[in-house]
């Protein structure tokens, strides 16, 4: 355990526990928009700056999603200046995603009311890694990733077209913050939609019911990955004994 | 809803707002419910909770089941504790007493301190339009003090105060519709939600929550002591609630209706009555009675959602 200060506020943490970890669990606000407990810190919205200072004296603006916390550091999660930075970065995400429901909200919590910059619209994405983190760290098949760099960034499946490894399981659009992804079902087809493509996938009914109740491919992976026969999945949760 | 299977639960909150440890029943779906619908509650959330099974098996003296701030109501004004909580926030913030830091404030009941006792205390919670959630948890009867029936007791249940024989099938009046009679009230958020159907329970409480104005979900919660069904059936039996058309999910908002899971087939409604004691006595006539009243319901509620 080590002891350090948030706000003036003396805790107590585990040592190598991440600042907002330590912050959010004392009740500390601290905005984030690509924190997530299941998967590891990644550090790519920047919205969690906050100022710190080390017990050697070192002061300087870190992204508290990636600053492990160490006896006698001192954080500060509100100053003027971050304040001012974190108004750049949601400024830069508005003029990216102006339509974003979320990103406005964020905007306006922290006192932006419209974007400097000219908008571009770029869709809802805003490169956080959530879906290719869970994707590759929860799920385990790695069938998205975010490819190119600096301006033309963006997220997608293997040569924007080819979606073999994916099982069609919907984790990347449950994490998405900003629901840049989406999934649907209807009538024995889900549909995942993403930046840049999409896909439609089979799903399996269930034998005795006839409900749609899981995708094709996730049927086969678990069955090739867990020695399951496919036979156990011909009936749906509810119609099983 | 989303058919998220496997691998997106996963990726739900890990916070127990709503420890384990707690003294429901084997099987509880409530206790279920609870614990979902406190994990889809924002970092500063107040609870106030009528008296009910939740509040008995969850604050036995010297224990607590609760990690957020709760506080224990009576039987009929949980509405009336959680409006006055939201004012007295609202007062503090105006005096600068205290930092606007976005706390939010729910109210818990069963079916009986929503449908019954705390009607009234409901009915002016919506109306005077605080900004808070009201979770009715409904296991269609007062299953804490021994199964007397209340009125969100479903047509033909047998209950300690409607028992079924020769004069009596049991409960001889239909399930009073909770859900619309809050949507009367044109309030912004009227959802039902069941514990079987996870995702979505959590989906509809942190919607509930976050839209300004008084928000109303309504949860069937299975009670196995209560419906005389196997404690292993809980989840299934919400299940099948849901598939028959007993206990269609939808959401109004703002007046519109839309069906949260759009069923192509209704599953004969003795798929579910079978599982359950409390509708063991019913006589095959008395069923298809229910069967055409159900499948009238679902389609009226569709309807609407067109």
């Amino acid at each position: 355990m080590v002891t350090l200060t948030i706000d003036g506020r003396t805790v107590q943490a585990e040592e190598g526990a991440m600042a907002l970890d330590v912050a959010q669990e004392k009740g500390i606000y601290i905005p984030t928009l690509c924190a997530h407990e299941s998967v590891t810190p990644y550090g790519a919205c920047r919205l969690c700056l906050v100022e710190v200072k080390t017990a050697a004296g070192r002061e300087r603006l870190v992204t508290s999603c990636l600053y492990p916390v160490e006896e006698g550091l001192e954080v500060i999660t509100n100053s003027e200046r971050i304040l001012r930075n974190r108004q750049t970065i949601i400024d830069l995400l508005l003029a990216r995603c102006p339509e974003s429901t979320v990103i406005q909200d964020m905007a306006r919590e922290l006192g932006v009311e419209k974007s400097s910059y000219h908008p571009e619209d770029h869709g809802n994405c805003i490169l956080c890694a959530l879906c290719v983190r869970a994707c590759q760290e929860v799920v385990g098949v790695s069938a998205i990733s975010l490819v190119n760099r600096g301006v033309e960034r963006e997220m997608a499946i293997p040569f924007f077209d080819d979606s073999t490894a994916c099982i069609a399981c919907g984790s990347c659009s449950y994490i998405c913050p900003t629901s840049a992804i989406t999934m649907e079902d209807s009538g024995g087809v889900r549909t995942i939609r993403m930046p840049n493509n999409e896909t439609e996938f089979e799903m399996v009914p269930c034998k005795v019911c006839g409900n749609y109740w899981m995708p094709r491919k996730q049927v086969d992976y678990i069955s090739r990955t867990k020695g399951i026969e496919p036979e156990f999945f011909d009936l749906c949760t509810t119609c099983r004994d | 809803m989303q058919n998220y299977t496997v691998y997106v639960p996963r990726l739900t909150p890990k916070k127990e707002p709503f420890a384990p440890g707690h003294r429901a029943c084997v099987g509880c779906g409530e206790a279920l419910a609870v614990r979902l619908a406190c994990k889809a509650f924002p970092p500063n959330t107040i609870v106030a909770n009528a008296t009910g099974c939740m509040e008995v098996i969850s604050s036995q003296y010297p224990m607590t089941a609760w990690r957020v701030p709760w506080m224990h109501a009576l039987f009929e004004n949980a509405a009336s504790v959680a409006s006055g909580i939201e004012a007295a926030l609202k007062a503090l913030t105006r005096k600068d007493k205290r930092p606007d830091n976005g706390t939010k404030v729910v109210a818990m009941a069963g079916d009986g301190g929503t449908s019954d006792i705390g009607l009234q205390a409901l009915s002016g919670a919506l109306e005077r339009g605080h900004d808070l959630l009201y979770i009715c948890f409904d296991n269609e009867a007062y299953m804490n003090t021994g199964i007397q029936r209340s009125s969100a007791t479903p047509f033909g249940a047998w209950t300690t105060t409607s028992p079924d024989g020769r004069e009596s099938i049991g409960q001889k009046t239909w399930k009073k519709n909770m859900a619309a009679i809050a949507a009367a009230h044109d309030i912004p958020y009227v959802a039902t939600a069941c514990h079987s159907y996870p995702h979505d329970l959590m989906a509809k409480v942190a919607k509930g929550i976050a839209v300004p104005g008084p928000a109303y979900i309504h949860v069937l919660s299975v009670c196995p002591t209560g419906w005389r069904s196997a404690p292993d059936l809980s989840v299934r039996l919400g299940r099948l609630a849901v598939e028959t058309g007993v206990f269609p999910l939808y959401e109004i908002e703002n007046g519109e209706y839309k069906m949260s899971l759009e069923l192509s087939t209704l599953r004969p409604l003795q798929d579910y009555l079978k599982l359950q004691g409390r509708f063991r006595h019913l006589s095959d006539d008395t069923i298809k009675e229910i069967q055409e009243r159900v499948i009238k319901e679902y389609e009226r509620i569709k309807e609407r959602a067109r």
